[in-house]
């Protein structure tokens, strides 16, 4: 379970103060396909952040289990990445001197496993969002979508308690976009948490649960029954 | 996980293929500059040193004393060069011989003291070579050490002799002028002929007797005086006839092609590393045959003496025994004699020139270190530019859970790695060009052919040193990309 108690996150941009997140509350359970929704600049995507552990807040307690982010090390934070979460981003974010097999296998290569154990690994992720033939291509010689699975095929590796994905559907097209999205949605099938940020108002109608925020506030949470 | 950070690094180091071999190609020059220098520096001290290994660290020389302060006068001497009067011998000192050689300005072939074995005559070096023959010349006559005496003075002593030296008048029936007569004596010859190169009679025989006017020739003056062996010869007018020829000398065949010529080669040693008088004359004079003439100490002592002659005694300590304790006894046995002279070990030598040489070779190190550090200044840049581009990739890399000693070992790896690449490219072509450089330079250092040290030790050096530089050029980069923060490196472009 996650959960973020009364989260503030304020950022220094200059002279002046960007309060991103305005004391935000939820929790969200495993096997949830939760969404989250607001404008540009209503704080979606720090939220996202925070409960990845790539950020944390100002204010206010993020936990995951037993475990209190807030309280982690830098290096206990990044260990908690590795372990527990996978993301994807809408711009695929991925190495661009590697090849697709290399990228999916780099989280693995960073915690210690062998070459040989992480390409198998990578060979089976890549397998599973349909990438068995463009293992050898690089980022480069890829179209959108096969980046994003790539991307998708990366996140999964270590296996990981939760996805968090910012606009994977942004720069694709409507059909590709269908497809990430419901590759996404299995995943909650195996008690993973997937949280999803989007402006995308079909991958709302897909949410077991939909949060609203506006200017770094819940403007409102709907949970599976009342969303469909 | 450091063997797949490394193979991270080495695919960071071939997607930026052109700025990395600029980088690369930044330390290379600094190293090969570092092994190019230290290997021919060791490479000549070595070849110094086994130059004296040769002469025997046994030996003690016994310089006169005006011989020994001779190179400190020519630096202030009167010697105009070029002037008539140095040109014709006017104004030398009284040790000259009363008669000159006929027409010396006028007869083809005349040699002179202005060209005694250059072949560069109006170069600086022949001007400095007149002024130090003219020193010779106007020194006191030395009657020199009695070395059958001296051994019985000095019982730590097993083997003696005399070379004397001479700049005298030589006629020729094609040509005239002056030259070098050395005078080593029968003991000199027995004992200590291996100073004098073997002192290998190329053609005709040995000295045969002690009573007749024989004169042995150096190769170079046989060939420049057209003299064979049974010519006659006539030294300060006196008749002499030609019985052997020397086989050249070794640094004589080994510096054939330079510039300089052979001749030149244990003066210019010797004047290139600024060593002090005694040492620079007693090297000159013990090993350069080729432009002498040879007679015997017995016989020139008889019939030379007293001719601006200069005499340098050569001394063998026993094995075993101290050669300060034996320099001592030779002082007392000196001043018993009533002779004036000092006494230099070889040690002594070779430790006034091996310092030398230490100092312009950390001298010529220290330079190139410098060439080394603008290489790891390039090498830092490189990197900084790198933690910029790579900004994004940094963040990537945090998402994924590496840990901030990860990213900064990435960095160092590959800043290391580009470090190490250039260490080893600038250890062939540093290697590759002092080996060559060691063709160029040996026959003008006066070391004929020496071979320029790469040991094990510069190699491993130079080695660790070039990554170790890499990798401090990129510590502060790999520092600062470590502390990025993963939220603002994801947004970077």
């Amino acid at each position: 379970m996650l959960v973020l108690r009364d989260v503030y996150k304020t950022y220094q941009m200059g002279e002046a103060e960007v309060r991103a997140l305005r004391g935000v509350s939820m929790e969200l359970p495993p096997s949830q396909f939760a969404v989250i929704m607001g404008h540009s600049g209503s704080g979606k995507s720090t939220l996202m952040h925070l409960a990845g552990c790539l950020d944390i807040p100002t204010s206010g307690h993020v936990e995951y289990g037993d475990l209190n982010l807030t309280d982690l090390t830098s290096r206990e934070r990044a260990d908690f990445r590795s372990s527990e979460v996978g993301f994807v981003f809408q711009k695929y974010n991925l190495v661009g001197n590697l090849t697709a097999l290399e990228n999916v296998a780099l989280p693995m290569l960073l915690r210690d496993s062998t070459t040989k154990h992480a390409q198998a690994k990578a060979r089976e992720a890549l397998d599973l969002v349909g990438l068995q033939d463009r293992m050898t291509h690089r980022p480069s010689k890829l179209s959108g979508g096969e980046q994003q699975r790539v991307a998708i095929a990366r996140a999964l590796i270590n296996d990981p308690s939760m996805i968090l994905a910012d606009e994977p559907t942004g720069n694709l097209d409507t059909t590709t976009g269908d497809h990430i999205l419901e590759l996404l949605q299995q995943f909650t099938d195996n008690d993973k948490i997937v949280l999803v940020v989007t402006h995308n108002p079909e991958i709302a109608d897909m949410a077991d649960l939909l949060v609203y925020l506006r200017d770094g506030e819940i403007e409102s949470q709907q949970v599976k029954e009342i969303a469909r | 996980m450091k063997l797949n950070l490394l193979r991270l690094a080495l695919k960071n180091i071939q997607s930026r293929r052109t700025r990395s071999w600029l980088t690369i190609l930044g330390v290379l020059v600094g190293v090969t500059a570092v092994v190019a220098l230290l290997s021919i520096g060791t490479g000549v001290q070595e070849a110094v040193l086994q130059q004296f290994e040769d002469i025997g660290y046994d030996i003690i020389l016994v310089a006169p004393a005006n011989l020994a302060a001779g190179a400190a006068r020519s630096s202030t001497g009167g010697y105009v060069p070029g002037s008539g009067a140095g040109r014709a011998g006017g104004g030398m000192p009284s040790a000259m011989p009363t008669t000159q050689p006929s027409a010396p300005s006028t007869t083809p072939g005349t040699f002179s003291p202005e060209n005694l074995g250059a072949t560069t005559p109006e170069s600086e070096t022949s001007e400095r070579q007149a002024e130090s023959v003219k020193d010779a010349m106007s020194s006191v006559a030395s009657p020199g050490l009695d070395t059958q005496l001296l051994l019985t003075q000095v019982p730590q002593l097993i083997e003696a002799g005399t070379l004397g030296t001479q700049i005298q008048p030589v006629n020729t029936s094609t040509t005239s002028g002056f030259l070098r007569v050395s005078s080593p004596s029968l003991d000199f010859l027995d004992s200590f002929s291996s100073v004098l190169g073997g002192f290998k009679i190329e053609s005709g025989s040995f000295f045969t007797n002690t009573t007749d006017n024989q004169v042995i020739v150096g190769a170079r003056s046989a060939e420049t005086l057209h003299l064979a062996v049974g010519d006659s010869i006539s030294i300060a007018n006196i008749p002499f006839t030609v019985i052997g020829i020397l086989e050249p000398s070794s640094q004589s065949s080994e510096a054939e092609e330079s510039e300089d010529g052979a001749a030149l080669s244990s003066q210019s040693l010797s004047q290139s590393l600024g060593t002090s008088g005694s040492a620079d004359l007693v090297l000159r004079g013990l090993t350069n045959t080729d432009d002498s003439l040879f007679v015997l100490n017995e016989r020139a002592t008889d019939i030379l003496a007293g001719r601006a002659r200069t005499s340098v005694t050569i001394t063998r300590v026993e094995a075993g025994a101290s050669i300060s304790a034996a320099k001592d006894a030779i002082n007392v046995a000196i001043g018993q004699q009533e002779a004036s002279g000092t006494p230099i070990s070889i040690q002594e030598i070779a430790d006034e020139i091996q310092g030398t040489l230490s100092l312009i070779e950390t001298v010529l190190a220290s330079i190139a270190a410098v060439a080394l550090i603008v290489g790891g200044v390039g090498l830092m840049n490189t990197m900084y530019t790198a933690v910029l581009e790579r900004t994004r990739e940094i963040g990537i890399l945090k998402s994924v859970g590496a840990r901030d000693g990860q990213v900064m070992t990435l960095f160092l790896v590959d800043s290391g790695l580009m470090g190490l690449i250039g260490g080893v490219l600038g250890l062939f072509l540093g290697s590759t060009l002092s080996l060559l450089g060691s063709r160029l330079l040996g026959p003008s250092l006066g070391v004929g052919s020496f071979t320029p040290i790469i040991d094990g030790w510069l190699i491993s050096g130079v080695l660790v040193f070039s990554f170790v530089l890499g990798a401090l050029s990129g510590v502060l980069p790999a520092w600062r990309a470590s502390r990025l923060n993963p939220v603002e490196a994801l947004a970077a472009e």
